[in-house]
């Protein structure tokens, strides 16, 4: 940070300018002119951006944008730690689930073996059982591929998305019941 | 998780039953799941609790959250710094020279300057012909009225909230809701049924919850395993015995659509988060839940 704000001081004159100006040729198409200037503008320094360049009034501009280099440095560390805090808190109320997980399976485990076997079984998500082979020759062919559609151990899709604002209609509260066997 | 915290945390239960967690070991530190194994142990001596299933009806969120002041006036200040080290924009490549779509652009782009840096930046060009660039300004205002700029978003809070409708699935739209029902003993609880000979515990859960909340809810059971369990305390029969031991296991579902229409047994219901659970479950139960729900 320190070297930025030296390097765009004002008094420090820009001798790493290179100019690619060239003479505009007669006849040239000015597409061609438009795109050639964007993508080598006359002032092109070593810059890290993809034309090599900087804005014009780039060293006022990072004078206004940083307030110090102790104050950018603090408001770094502090972003970290408030991550930090945030991070901790998320895996600390992972690791609780974790352990609720944990003593149920370990319960179940105790009282019966044959309920722990098929709650820790996992079945083919594609293979239809018994009873949804029975159930998909009564529906229709609309109604066979909604019944289809929603596989076991994937997440349906009908599973909103937290967005910035709600949705216009609201929740939807009137459900046909469509029954899925489990 | 870790493999070896994984590990560290499992070693208890490798003491107690050793027989069938044997081989499990070495598979656990390969994967974080649990790996099927038929169970050589015999069962129990003395009588077997009674076994319950319970659903944890969890409604999402439905917006993100606010972001706090720190982390607003963080990311304003990274969005400031990106602009002042970003390539200039190469508006002769995106637009045709005076036109309205660049007049437009131009003017969002001064504004935008000026909020991150201040009066002293974003000023507008001074042209030669004012006349024909104020014409050019006003109908660029025009075109962002048609094109619906100014459009009114929905407000972020629902009416149910400031109604305090606690049956409301549009309520509290940032925090994940659960659902409680008031049984006939005036208890709040989650939806709970027992289990039929012959049916496994997600299939008993799923039908304890359409049988006790309705069937016109779009609900998705998780997964066939359970994520906590609750052993009320002993109670003693009329004649001073103590009554069989009960065990209820906890399943996690998610609402999609629809709502909960209670069966005649229950009383009430209620879609509540989990600090306002706390006030409507009695002390005991609450201690044996509170680490299952989500604190968002």
């Amino acid at each position: 940070m320190l070297s930025l704000l030296q390097r765009f001081s004002p008094r420090i004159p820009a001798t790493q300018v290179r100019c690619y100006a060239r003479k505009a040729e007669s006849g040239m198409d000015p597409k061609r002119e438009i795109v050639r200037r964007s993508l080598y503008p006359n002032n092109r320094r070593n810059g890290p951006s993809p034309t090599g360049t900087w804005r014009p009034d780039v060293a006022r501009a990072i004078q206004h944008a940083i307030p110090s280099v102790q104050a950018h440095n603090t408001i770094e560390r502090a972003w970290l730690l408030h991550r930090r805090h945030v991070r901790k808190r998320r895996e600390a109320e992972l690791a609780r689930k974790f352990d609720c997980m944990k003593g149920a399976m370990d319960e179940l485990a105790k009282i019966d073996g044959h309920l722990y076997y098929e709650a820790n079984r996992t079945e083919n998500p594609r293979a239809r059982s018994a009873v949804e082979q029975q159930m998909i020759r009564s529906l229709k062919s609309s109604e066979a591929r909604a019944f289809d559609a929603r596989i076991r151990g994937l997440v349906p899709r009908e599973l909103h998305i937290p967005t910035d604002t709600p949705s216009r209609t609201g929740w939807n509260y009137d459900y046909k019941p469509f029954a899925r066997p489990i | 998780m870790s493999s070896r915290t994984l590990l560290s945390l499992c070693r208890p239960a490798i003491h107690s039953s050793r027989r069938f967690m044997a081989t499990e070991a070495t598979q656990l530190s390969s994967s974080s799941t649990f790996e099927p194994v038929r169970s050589s142990v015999q069962p129990r001596k003395g009588k077997k609790p009674i076994l319950n299933t319970a659903i944890i009806l969890n409604r999402s969120p439905l917006i993100t959250r606010t972001p706090t002041t720190f982390e607003r006036a963080y990311y304003a200040y990274q969005a400031r710094l990106r602009r002042a080290l970003s390539n200039p924009f190469p508006y002769e490549f995106y637009f045709k020279q005076g036109s309205i779509l660049e007049t437009r652009f131009e003017m969002e782009e001064q504004k935008r300057e000026r909020r991150a840096f201040g009066p002293t930046f974003g000023k507008p060009k001074e042209d030669d012909d004012k006349e024909k660039a104020a014409a050019n300004r006003a109908a660029a205002l025009q075109l962002a009225e048609q094109e619906g700029e100014f459009e009114e978003m929905m407000p972020r809070s629902h009416s149910s909230d400031e109604a305090k409708d606690y049956k409301s699935l549009d309520r509290r739209g940032k925090r994940n809701l659960y659902l409680l029902l008031k049984d006939a003993n005036d208890f709040w609880r989650f939806p709970q049924g027992g289990i039929q000979k012959g049916e496994l515990l997600h299939q008993a859960a799923q039908r304890d919850m359409y049988d006790e909340c309705g069937k016109h809810m779009d609900a998705w059971i998780v997964s066939r395993n359970p994520i906590g369990h609750y052993r009320p305390p002993v109670t003693l029969s009329p004649e001073g015995t103590p009554l069989p031991e009960q065990v209820t296991f906890f399943f996690k579902a998610h609402i999609l659509q629809g709502q909960c229409r209670p069966s005649e047994n229950m009383k009430d219901f209620a879609w509540l988060t989990k600090q306002e659970i706390e006030s409507y479950v009695d002390k005991h139960y609450w201690d044996g839940i509170k680490d299952v729900l989500s604190d968002n």
